[in-house]
């Protein structure tokens, strides 16, 4: 029965608009890329199994809106997070400012029981426009943000050229599962007839 | 709801202001309320043979074909826009939730399918979601054009196992069949978005749990948007109960953290529908306990399904059981027939043991109750003996050796375990004694070979094999005469010819269909008893098919019957192209009949009447008599 188990992991992607998440997540998915942009609405979801350690496991990735209008999904939208993908443009400053307020946003939304050490993964998309010429933000400066704030991994990518696309989903994969470890006890309750209340037991399920 | 307006519905509203002073079946009969709307009647069955008061909101023209495509699951004429509809149904849902809460207006949410995107390259991985795959979305609901709806019984790629599962058992309870079916589809699959009615579990943080159709994982971006639209609602303060798109419908009930959904298009009444979801609810609380909630209070991203493992079975012989087993929506039990003494003899035995710590001790046959027998103030739900008979049945392991197993009684407390002993006697029969106590397998077991020495002593198993190979009532028994006393307490013109003269004539018309008067079936419920009996199906409701047509008609009779809106009603006549239906309810009882669709009417109630009487002069055998601690 375990080794059958498998594990399902819901991965939120975060990040302004234009960063490039659909991109990214059509890279891993499909192994495709488009340069048209489309505003992606709302949400879309997409799942990829993917085998880490001699388990299969399921990524539920959803692929948000970076759009201010649909910042406010809500409780709904990140509940239950295993872990969250944070998305920026090199080549935009203001995207690069703004990963403090999507994390922020996801941690009060999701409220996950350990914030601290709540895996995250940030990605700074797009090094390859223009041969990295019009790039504004460095990767030292990613990089120190990330280690600021509880040594985020860190990857550069382009979804255009698949470079490190894959790496970093197989990041995403293995920290997700860290964080789905510890799993919550299940102890379901005897019922007491003669003293009309309950015991706790052991849970002896399955 | 919507239809009440409309004048030709009106059969059953104008019925339910006609009251029946007396309820008894003994001491009236249905003929006085139905006599007195009869011509009312006449005139509206001439005017709109198949109309009907009735919920659903659908038109009259559409309520005829309720019932004329239910037995095919093919429908050619409305091929067209049914692969419309089928193609679509996320981005029709979404539409409708959409609309309703004005989402573009706040500009808060919307999903992409909601938009038309035209550009989307069509690509469609194996490994994404539907989500991907519908990239092409009105590319997606083409392909799927010009191939026939696959019914909900019907493997659509040529999987026996398909057909064998709702299909084609002509017993009333069909054997345990295989559990997950075309585990290979996920919603990308033509052949997923055909199914005629889905189920799903999912976590309220978008997790599949179940599915009866596909694999729960490759299904994750489906479960996904379930949850997008569940929680956007939400958010808004509101809940999302029904989406209409098309010729589905999309039911939705939350309880808790647990999202539960059905998609269907199997014309089933919402309140049906939901009927159903709410078993699958108490089917997994059976399981678990609601105690799981926690898991989802400490921990959002809690993954159950590890916990439900194996119990896919479980599941789908529930399912199953939505269109076979009349209990599922009447909520009472059946008993298998037996001399009032033989039962006497169990619930005796049974009693013995329920004195010595048992909280209930339940002796069934298959889904039919034999005897049962529960501790002081213990009462037992029928819906929980559905779930629980279903639990015991649907597993294999059960029938290989003696089990001793944590289950949960919803209805009795959803919150904590019993541990259930359970045994098979022989092929069919099995005992289950309930109890609070953990370690208490050995003094169960022992009282399981008391019990087991006690029957076979008295017979009881061997009658009990013998009854299930007599079955029960057959509508072609119905005594013309039923008792002595009906000649005196039916003073009505028109029974007394039918009970006199007409019998013959109607024998020779319907031999070997039915019954008299052209009676093809009956169940009668007992309001005090929370027990049901159900005429053996006869020809012509041979195949499993019709036979789940009826019950459909049946359950949306009963829904129709007992809507809260416009209900509850007393009497309902209702003819169409397939059956009479005839259905009487007072505080006592509920009787559901079908006929010959050429049946007359004047007749189908005199028949009614006569079954109510036998049912009474036989319910020694077909009814467990005084066992008040069970009702509720």
């Amino acid at each position: 029965m375990p080794s059958r188990r498998r594990t399902l992991l819901k991965v939120i992607i975060l990040g302004d608009s234009g960063v490039g998440k659909t991109s990214l997540m059509n890279q891993y998915v499909n192994k495709k890329f488009s340069n048209q942009y489309k505003a992606t609405i709302g949400a879309d979801f997409l799942t990829k199994e993917v085998q880490f350690e001699d388990r299969l496991f399921t990524l539920q990735i959803w692929d948000t809106a970076g759009q201010e209008r649909f910042q406010s999904l809500g409780v709904a939208f990140y509940r239950g997070a295993d872990c969250c993908v944070l998305v920026y443009d090199v080549n935009v400053m203001k995207s690069f400012d703004n990963l403090n307020n999507w994390r922020e946003e996801f941690l009060i939304q999701a409220s996950p029981s350990d914030p601290e050490n709540f895996p995250f993964v940030v990605i700074g998309n797009k090094i390859d426009v223009d041969g990295g010429s019009s790039r504004v933000v460095s990767e030292k400066k990613a990089r120190a943000w990330c280690a600021s704030k509880g040594n985020i991994p860190y990857f550069e990518t382009s979804a255009k050229e698949g470079i490190n696309v894959e790496e970093a989903f197989q990041l995403i994969a293995k920290n997700a599962l860290k964080s789905g470890e510890e799993e919550e006890m299940y102890l379901p309750d005897t019922i007491d007839v003669a003293n009309g209340s309950q015991q706790r037991s052991t849970g002896c399920e399955c | 709801m919507g239809s009440d307006s409309e004048s030709p519905t009106s059969s059953d509203d104008s019925t339910s202001q006609n009251p029946n002073p007396n309820p008894h079946p003994n001491s009236t009969s249905i003929d006085q309320s139905l006599d007195a709307i009869e011509d009312q009647l006449t005139s509206i069955a001439l005017a709109q043979p198949n109309d009907l008061a009735s919920d659903d909101p659908a038109s009259s023209s559409e309520e005829e074909e309720v019932f004329k495509d239910a037995p095919n699951g093919s429908v050619l004429e409305e091929e067209n826009q049914k692969e419309r509809n089928e193609g679509e149904i996320v981005e029709e849902e979404v539409g409708v939730v959409a609309a309703e809460e004005e989402v573009r207006e706040e500009g808060r949410l919307g999903w992409r399918r909601v938009n038309s995107e035209v550009e989307v390259d069509r690509l469609s991985s194996p490994s994404s979601s539907g989500y991907a795959g519908e990239r092409g979305s009105s590319g997606g609901a083409s392909t799927a054009s010009g191939i026939e709806e696959i019914g909900e019984d019907r493997g659509f790629d040529g999987n026996g196992r398909g057909e064998f599962f709702d299909g084609a058992s002509d017993s009333q309870a069909p054997p345990w069949v295989p559990g997950k079916r075309h585990v290979d589809e996920d919603d990308a699959s033509v052949s997923w978005r055909k199914r005629k009615k889905h189920f799903f579990i999912l976590s309220h943080s978008g997790k599949p749990i179940y599915s009866r159709y596909g694999d729960e994982h490759k299904l994750a971006g489906f479960s996904a948007t379930l949850q997008a639209i569940i929680s956007f609602v939400e958010n808004g303060g509101d809940r999302v109960k029904l989406v209409r798109a098309g010729k589905h419908q999309v039911v939705f009930l939350v309880k808790g953290p647990i999202y539960l959904v059905c998609i269907s298009c199997t014309e089933e009444p919402y309140e049906s529908l939901r009927g159903q979801l709410e078993l699958i609810y108490g089917q997994m609380i059976l399981i678990l306990t609601k105690s799981v909630n926690r898991c989802f209070e400490k921990n959002p991203k809690f993954d159950m399904t590890p916990l439900l493992g194996g119990t896919d079975v479980v599941f789908s012989s529930l399912v199953h059981s939505f269109s076979w087993n009349p209990a599922t929506f009447l909520h009472a039990y059946t008993c298998l027939p037996l001399a009032y003494a033989t039962r006497q003899a169990a619930g005796a035995i049974l009693h013995d043991v329920a004195d010595s710590g048992v909280l209930f001790a339940i002796l069934m046959c298959k889904h039919k109750v034999v005897s049962l027998v529960g501790a002081q103030k213990a009462s037992l739900h029928p819906d929980d003996m559905l779930l629980l008979s279903n639990f015991v049945t649907s597993s294999e392991s059960f029938r290989t050796s003696e089990s001793f197993s944590p289950i949960c009684l919803p209805r009795y407390n959803p919150m904590a375990f019993l541990y259930a002993y359970v045994h098979y006697l022989d092929v069919d029969t099995y005992l289950m004694l309930l109890t609070t106590s953990s370690d208490a397998f050995y003094h169960l077991k022992d009282c399981r070979i008391r019990i087991e020495m006690v029957l076979l002593k008295s017979n009881v198993l061997s009658e009990v094999q013998r009854s299930m190979l007599d079955g029960g009532m057959r509508v072609e028994d119905l005594p013309v005469d039923p008792s002595p006393r009906s000649e005196f307490s039916s003073p009505h013109l028109g029974q007394s010819r039918i009970a006199t003269d007409s019998p013959d004539r109607f024998r020779e018309a319907f031999a070997g269909i039915g019954g008299p008067a052209g009676l093809w079936h009956f169940i009668y419920r007992s309001i005090f008893l929370d027990q049901y009996v159900s005429s053996e199906f006869a020809s012509p409701i041979n195949s499993s098919q019709q036979q789940k047509r009826l019950y459909r008609a049946y359950q949306k009779l009963y829904a129709s019957m007992h809507d809260k809106v416009i209900g509850p009603h007393k009497t309902q006549f209702r003819r169409d192209e397939n059956y009479v239906l005839l259905c009487w309810v007072t505080p006592d009882f509920e009787l559901y009949a079908a006929f010959d669709p050429l049946a007359d009417k004047a007749l189908a109630i005199s028949t009614c009447n006569r079954v109510c009487q036998w049912v009474k002069d036989v319910e020694n055998e077909i009814f467990l008599l005084g066992a008040s601690p069970f009702s509720w």
